[in-house]
Formats: structure tokens, C-alpha cells, sequence
């Protein structure tokens, strides 16, 4: 008895230390999953990207546009009017449409709505492109840069932090584009 | 007696240890099935822990293309690798058309490349860390950095 006693002793000490020396993952492990399909060659893309690898990834980038973690875009401060100045002015202004432009050949909308940024854009015959960003992503893209610069570094960390959500949906005759973030690493 | 019995024992430690020393990186997989009648099989079963010092043997100039190349790249790899090493298993890129099937996936400390097309089924699989001294390696092949 006494020897059983010890033995369930050390096999519970062991299995406790086994458990504190292992990594523990308080946070489940979020994912960036681009899917693109092609109805007319039948092909299929699908990427499935641990955002904590985008994460260490990004920074790590020097080519062209995307240096240091951060995308410079051209013109993007435009008439004196920064990004930051104008997410600001977005994030307190209540929910709704800001704007909407009616063309012969599309139809652009840019609203507000559950705390996110949304634009629909329909190129009449060609595409309809939907992009929904959440606020703390918006945000972050304009964080500690300049004015022409978007901080997909920062970016990237927040999305860790957003619900599972449809970033972009791109719905075409050649090819349909979705891009997202959930738990799963499988995607679909 | 006793002394050629505690050689042996000696002999099998050092080639335990050793072989340990050499499976400790994992096992880089390469099998190639041609599908074709009488196409060829290859099956390649090789511990990582060579590939680093075989690409030592190789002849510098064999390499300068690729160490040229591949130099811009390297704090770009030396990210990717250990954060993809710390990353749960699972399929990373997947590519379907009528004429292949791809998959680069990551299973059990090894990146692992699937291809399936009209001709071939070819499976590569590298162990992460052996990924990185290996590219180390060709980078330096061209000389210091």
C-alpha cells in the first residue's frame, strides 16, 4: 500500500511537471486563409497562414513597396488630410453610409456598420469586390506611420484580436478571391 | 575476454550515440513514383544532419548561383523558418488544377511537399532546422556575408 502510495505520487508529480514545463497556449491559434478559384481552368488556391507566422514573417520583409513591416502607398495623404486624421473622424461618427457613388459602369459604397469598415465595389459585368475591415485594423494600419505609409505589421496583430471575419470577397468571371480569418487551419 | 568485451560494449556506444547524434535532426524524405509502365521509383530516406556538411563537399562554383540568389532572402528564411517550427502542423498552401495537385504542408517539425501530376507523384519532406543550415550553408558557399 505504502509502495503504491509513493509510485501515484511520483506519477502525479511527473505528470505536473510535464504539464508546467510544456508551452501553454492560452490563445487559440488564429489563421489568415486566402482561397482563389478559378470557374473557367478549374483551379484552386487555397493558403492557410498561422497569423503569429505572418506575424515574425512581415517585419522581416525589405522588397519594394513593403520595408520594416510597413507598405508605402503612394499619394495616400492627400490634400493635407492624413489617415489618422480621417479614421479618427470615421470612428466617432455614428454608423452608416459615408458614401455612395452611382456610375454607368459601378457602383462604389463606403459605410460603417457593427463597428466595422465596409466597402462594396461593383464594376458592372466585370467584378464585385466587398472588403470588411475591422475598426482595431484600421486603426492599426495607420499607427506609428507616415503619411504615406500603411503599418501592416501592426496590422496583422490585430487582426489576432478580431473575431473570425470576411476580409475580402472578390466575385468575378474569371476568378472568385476570399480571404479570412478564423481558428480553423483547415479553412473550409 | 573481458577486455574485448568491454571494446565491444565501447564500439556499440560510440555507434549509438552516433547515430543518435545523427538521426537528431530527423530524416530528410525524398520518394519520386513515375507513372508511366516501367517508370522509375525512387525512394531516399537521408538524416538531415548530412545535408549541411555533404553541401560542404560540394564545389563553391556549383553553388554561386544559388548563394547569389538566395542571400537577399536569408533574414527573410531565418524568420520564416523557426516561427514556422513553432507553428501547429497543418496544410499551408494548397494548389489544385486539371493538370496537378500540390500541397506544402507542415507535419511534425518537417516541411512536407506533395506533388501529383500527369506524370509523377513525387513527396519531399525536410525537417525545418536541417532547412536552415542547409540554406545557411549554400548562402555562404559564395562567401562571407
Amino acid at each position: 500500500m505504502r509502495i503504491t502510495k509513493i509510485l501515484m505520487m511520483l506519477l502525479l508529480a511527473s505528470v505536473t511537471a510535464a504539464l508546467a514545463a510544456s508551452p501553454v497556449q492560452s490563445a487559440q491559434q488564429r489563421y489568415l486563409h486566402v482561397k482563389v478559384n478559378n470557374p473557367r481552368t478549374h483551379e484552386l488556391v487555397r493558403v492557410n497562414l498561422p497569423l503569429t507566422l505572418a506575424e515574425k514573417v512581415i517585419p522581416a520583409i525589405n522588397h519594394g513597396q513593403l520595408q520594416n513591416g510597413k507598405v508605402q502607398v503612394a499619394g495616400l495623404a492627400a490634400n493635407q488630410a492624413n489617415l489618422k486624421m480621417i479614421l479618427e473622424a470615421l470612428k466617432s461618427a455614428p454608423e452608416g453610409e459615408f458614401v455612395t457613388v452611382q456610375e454607368p459602369d459601378s457602383n462604389v459604397r463606403v459605410a460603417k456598420e457593427h463597428g466595422q469598415m465596409i466597402v462594396h465595389v461593383i464594376d458592372k459585368g466585370k467584378e464585385k469586390v466587398d472588403v470588411t475591415i475591422p475598426w482595431e485594423v484600421a486603426q492599426a494600419l495607420a499607427s506609428e506611420t507616415n503619411e504615406d505609409e500603411l503599418n501592416v505589421e501592426a496590422a496583422v496583430k490585430a487582426l489576432e484580436s478580431a473575431g473570425d471575419v470576411t476580409l475580402v470577397t472578390v466575385t468575378s468571371q474569371d476568378e472568385n478571391v476570399r480571404v479570412w480569418i478564423d481558428s480553423r487551419s483547415s479553412g473550409e | 575476454m573481458i577486455f574485448l568485451a568491454k571494446l565491444g560494449m565501447g564500439l556499440a556506444g560510440t555507434v549509438l550515440v552516433g547515430g543518435a547524434a545523427l538521426c537528431s535532426e530527423g530524416f530528410i524524405q525524398v520518394k519520386v513514383h513515375e507513372k508511366q509502365p516501367g517508370g522509375t521509383n525512387v525512394a531516399l530516406i537521408v538524416p538531415a544532419a548530412i545535408a549541411p556538411i555533404a553541401l560542404k563537399f560540394v564545389p563553391s562554383g556549383h553553388l554561386a548561383e544559388a548563394s547569389a540568389n538566395m542571400r537577399p532572402y536569408l533574414p527573410l528564411l531565418d524568420a520564416a523558418i523557426p516561427a514556422l517550427e513553432e507553428s501547429p502542423d497543418g496544410v499551408l498552401v494548397e494548389v489544385i488544377d486539371p493538370e496537378e495537385h500540390v500541397v506544402i504542408a507542415k507535419a511534425g517539425g518537417s516541411i512536407v511537399v506533395d506533388v501529383n501530376d500527369r506524370d509523377d507523384i513525387v513527396h519531399v519532406a525536410v525537417p525545418l532546422r536541417a532547412a536552415q543550415s542547409s540554406l545557411h550553408e549554400i548562402a555562404d558557399s559564395g562567401g562571407p556575408i
